[in-house]
């Protein structure tokens, strides 16, 4: 009986066991990290074919310069890799690239056959020694191999950020030239990068504020051409032609923006010497009038779902930022600080709300929450104005002016963290930028 | 006022209206639309355009963010408005610009309110309506290219540019 | 017959019944922690926290410092043979603007994410921690090397800071600089925590509106909200164990057995975080994945590196699951970054952290 007992109680025992023994984990929070930018390692790219040799290694550049370019990632240069990446299909040695520091690898392969360019490539998260989401191809043509490398840089960004990409897309700004009292403008089209840049318009007269369509295939913008500011809408994506919207006699018009329907325009109007905010119908003609008040209202811009807009108005006596139904209704105010706020534009991801301010003889740009909240100013200059927002809704693109005599205009681009501010390349000077959508 | 002097001047007047430049709009150029003003046409006659800009004043100023019309030019608007009226056969446009500190949609409104501002004081002085037209260039048009207030007072301004009935 | 069934009987009821009564009491009767670590935390100020930090941690220097990382002898990852076949078609349009059908990308999960386990809610404390260190102006630098790290520096004089910066961003507008400073997490009310940007540097910062943040001095890192560690049991006090269970469940009584080595103490589990800390890159995070709380679990071996393999996602909160996952992956980089040549923690207490629980807070990096 007593060794039944033993048993038993030993029984017993190793029931208990488990829960005894249940070890807790030390516990730790971590509320403190580090910003700094991810090193990568982008080694050429595999050329399958001789015809590939130069994109494998241009495709790879551009992909770099793209991610590098956020401010996020650094680049680690090839020479200071241990092991050479020279066949896409062969196992990764993780320890050589541990060994560097690179915490992103990004391998590829190209091939071209006649006139179409394949693409592939994988990309690797080093410390965990997997890959990260599977390998892509994209095909395309010879000339669209940067489309291509920016496409591939966009889903390296988004499978480590988690954050949509941003690299295939275009900007269509206003490249001007000249001293400031002789200034030409004329429309410019180029990559989000400056690359592949071509003039739309001759500067025979002033235009401005180009914008984009929703899709990209169109842009509005004002031209000095009838003699008075008029809309005009320009397709870009084939027939390059360009028409001017329905205008009253006596009446200027200008500031115009697409809504995301891409079929009502919103603008700014002048008549008899006051300004207020409209919408036409492009397809009927039709337009309404939002605002009725004797304060200039101008600058709108359109929520990302098409409910909403958000203009500039000196009703209460200095330009701030009002919010109102597309429709027309009641405008409520957001801009609550010290100076004046102006051209606001509306986030892509609906969070946010991008502006000029002035203040003390100074102009920025900054962000502010929907109600106003939370404004962060992420520049400071003589003359910043103008901001656009790229389409993932954290990167924005301004104007910036120099100032005195032999002052000129460029694009910059800044996160929306203020981190990472520095001039996009343009022909010549460069004003009035418009950041399309993703291309398709 | 003899015949030939007054054929001279109807010639000059003619010769005159053939000299606008239509794309003058374009180019923007605030100071004047006449590319050739004859011998006829100098400073000294007074129903010249040179006259009216050098003489009668075709230009008002205006403080920062302002568009009312200041006490000083008052009578420069009166200058023009007697002209005008005396000259019916020529049409004005008048145009509005701004400094540049500012954004660039505000200052096109800010400025056809300048424009406009000139406009209905030339009304209320007496100058028909369907002769005066308005433009406003904002901040793309400064004459003075320095970033003080020197130059930035000079361009705070509305121009009133003449041209002829006959072309317009 | 009868009397061994009634005997037994009474033993297995008596037994079970002490087992209920120490699952259900026992967690009474569990030690305090020792009273020594909070009270610590508690008598220092923020304040004085901030202050003494300050005096004792030396400027960052601005380069990259890259972690001397020793190559991994044995391959524990194991060797991806990657077949071509693998790699998806996906259509790309002609560029010359045919509408085109959508690039589609073929993303499996990054990492497994198992059912939340029954961790203890950390309370994490609401104050805005992070620290930034300070960068100097560098000439202009097609890529700059900033790095934002939790060591503080000495905190220039506010006046002098704003007025030096803001002459430094006039002059130098043209090359797109960024300038940075330390704040502490402690000052009063001012955007203390905001990376500087080249607007922040002028004086337009006091015009942002005030914004919720508490104006409570932050518990300093070292307070740990997590409840009182149990400490563990050797396994190969198994037969002690045995014994020492048989006595609980018997009498009822619900000591648990003696830990192995003296408690973690306060500094070593803040070597610990601060050596994870500094491989926590929240750079390259989305602002939605900046917004989510994750609780990762690893194991350590006996020299301190962590089991790759071990690194899980436990739970996680404030995002959707792909915000998650980018989370998670940040924090497992960390842990398996800084941990490559083993944490630093003290080997006779192995048995303690054996198992480790991170909670990775973004709240005090992301951008407000």
């Amino acid at each position: 009986m007593m060794r039944y007992l033993a048993t038993v109680l030993v029984c017993f025992g190793m029931l208990l066991l488990p829960v005894t023994v249940n070890s807790e984990p030390l516990r730790i929070t971590i509320d403190e990290g580090i910003i700094e930018p991810m090193p990568f390692a982008v080694p050429d790219f595999e050329a399958e074919n001789a015809a590939a040799d130069a994109y494998a290694t241009n495709i790879a550049r551009v992909i770099a310069e793209d991610l590098s370019g956020t401010g996020l990632f650094r680049e680690l240069p090839s020479s200071a890799f241990i092991s050479q990446v020279t066949d896409f299909g062969a196992a990764i040695q993780y320890a050589d690239w541990k060994a560097i520091n690179a915490q992103a690898l990004i391998t590829g392969a190209v091939n071209v056959s006649g006139d179409t360019l394949n693409v592939k490539f994988r990309v690797y998260d080093v410390f965990s020694g997997a890959e990260l989401g599977n390998g892509l191809q994209f095909a395309g043509t010879l000339n669209g191999w940067r489309r291509m490398a920016h496409k591939v840089a966009d889903a390296v960004y988004s499978r480590i950020t988690g954050e949509g990409g941003y690299f295939d897309s275009r900007v269509v700004f206003v490249s001007e030239t000249g001293p400031k009292n002789d200034r030409k403008k004329r429309l410019a089209i180029m990559d989000y990068d400056g690359a592949n840049a071509q003039f739309l318009t001759g500067s025979e007269a002033i235009v401005l504020a180009p914008r984009f369509s929703p899709t990209g295939d169109r842009v509005l913008y004002t031209s000095y051409e009838s003699g008075f500011p008029r809309i005009y809408v320009l397709d870009v994506g084939g027939t390059q032609n360009s028409r001017a919207l329905e205008q009253q006699e006596g009446t200027m018009s200008f500031a115009p923006r697409f809504a995301p329907d891409g079929q009502t325009v919103v603008y700014s109007l002048t008549q008899g010497g006051n300004t207020d905010i409209y919408t036409l119908n492009i397809a009927s003609g039709g337009t309404t009038r939002l605002t009725n008040t004797p304060s200039i209202e101008t600058a709108p811009s359109y929520s990302p779902d098409g409910s909403q807009i958000v203009f500039e108005s000196d009703r209460s006596g200095t330009q701030q930022l009002y919010t109102m139904p597309a429709s027309g209704g009641e405008a409520r105010r957001i801009s609550f600080g010290q100076g004046r706020y102006g051209t606001p534009v509306w986030s892509p991801r609906g969070d946010l709300v991008a502006f000029t301010k002035q203040n003390k003889g100074r102009f920025h740009i900054g962000v502010m929450r929907l109600d106003g909240s939370e404004e962060r100013l992420l520049t400071a200059s003589f003359l910043d104005e103008g901001p656009t927002w790229a389409p993932n809704g954290r990167v924005i693109m301004f104007t910036r002016e120099t100032q005195g005599a032999g002052g000129v205009a460029s694009l910059y681009s800044v996160d929306i963290s203020g981190r990472n501010l520095k001039p996009v390349r343009t022909p010549e000077g460069g004003s009035d930028p418009s950041w399309s959508p993703l291309q398709n | 006022m003899r015949l030939i002097t007054k054929a001279t001047i109807l010639v000059a007047a003619l010769a005159l209206a053939a000299c606008t430049d239509p794309g003058r709009f374009g180019n923007g150029d605030g100071s004047g639309a006449n590319g050739g003003a004859g011998a006829a046409g100098s400073a000294s006659d007074p129903t010249s355009t040179a006259y009216f800009q050098q003489s009668v004043g075709d230009r008002v100023l205006f403080a920062v963010d302002q568009f009312n019309i200041s006490p000083e030019y008052i009578s420069v608007l009166d200058g023009q408005a007697t002209w005008l009226t005396t000259n019916s056969d020529y049409i004005a446009t008048i145009e509005g610009h701004a400094d540049e500190q500012g954004t660039s949609a505000y200052n096109l409104a800010l400025s056809a309110r300048r424009a406009n501002a000139v406009r209905e004081y030339l009304i209320s002085r007496g100058v028909s309506g369907n002769r005066l037209q308005v433009v406003s260039y904002g901040k793309e048009r400064p004459i003075e290219v320095c970033s003080d207030e020197a130059c930035y007072t000079k361009n705070r301004r509305a121009v009133t540019v003449l041209s002829s009935a006959l072309t317009g | 017959m009868n009397n061994r069934l009634d005997t037994a009987t009474y033993l297995s009821g008596a037994g079970h019944l002490g087992l209920i009564a120490w699952i259900v009491f026992g967690g009474l009767f569990t030690p305090e922690p020792l009273p020594f670590d909070v009270t610590q935390v508690s008598v220092m100020s923020g304040a004085e926290f901030a202050a003494l930090q300050a005096t004792s941690r030396t400027p960052q220097s601005t380069t990259e410092i890259a972690l001397p990382e020793t190559p991994e002898v044995s391959s524990d990852a194991p060797d991806t043979t990657s077949p071509p076949d693998e790699v998806s078609t996906q259509p790309v349009p002609d560029i010359s603007g045919t509408p085109q059908p959508d690039v589609v990308p073929d993303i499996a999960p990054l990492a497994e994410v198992e059912p939340p386990e029954l961790a203890p809610d950390q309370p994490a404390p609401p104050e805005d921690i992070a620290v930034l260190a300070p960068d100097v102006q560098e000439e202009a630098v097609p890529n700059p090397a900033e790095r934002v790290a939790p060591e503080p520096v000495a905190e220039p004089d506010p006046e002098t800071a704003i007025a030096d910066v803001e002459q430094d961003a006039v002059t130098e507008a043209e090359t797109g600089e960024t300038a940075q400073e330390t704040q502490e997490a402690q000052a009063p009310e001012e955007a203390t925590t905001e990376i500087v940007t080249e607007a922040t540097a002028a004086p337009a910062r006091s015009i942002r509106p005030p914004s919720n943040r508490p104006s409570a001095p932050a518990p300093t890192p070292a307070a740990q909200p997590a409840p009182a560690e149990e400490p563990e049991t050797s396994a190969q006090e198994t037969e002690s164990a045995v014994n020492a269970a048989l006595a609980e469940a018997l009498a009822g009584s619900s000591e648990p057995s003696a830990p192995s080595g003296p408690p973690m103490s306060a500094g070593e589990r803040d070597s610990l975080r601060v050596a994870v800390s500094n491989c926590w890159n929240v750079g390259a995070l989305s602002t939605e994945a900046l917004r989510t709380t994750v609780v990762v679990a690893v194991r350590l071996a006996e020299d301190g590196k962590p089991l790759p393999g071990s690194v899980k996602l436990l739970n996680s909160s404030g995002g959707s699951d792909a915000a998650a996952n980018q989370a998670f992956g940040a924090a497992r980089r960390a842990i398996i970054r800084c941990g490559a040549s083993g944490y630093d923690l003290p080997a006779e207490k192995y048995e303690q952290w054996r198992e480790i629980e991170m909670t990775f807070n973004p709240e005090g990096m992301r951008l407000k």
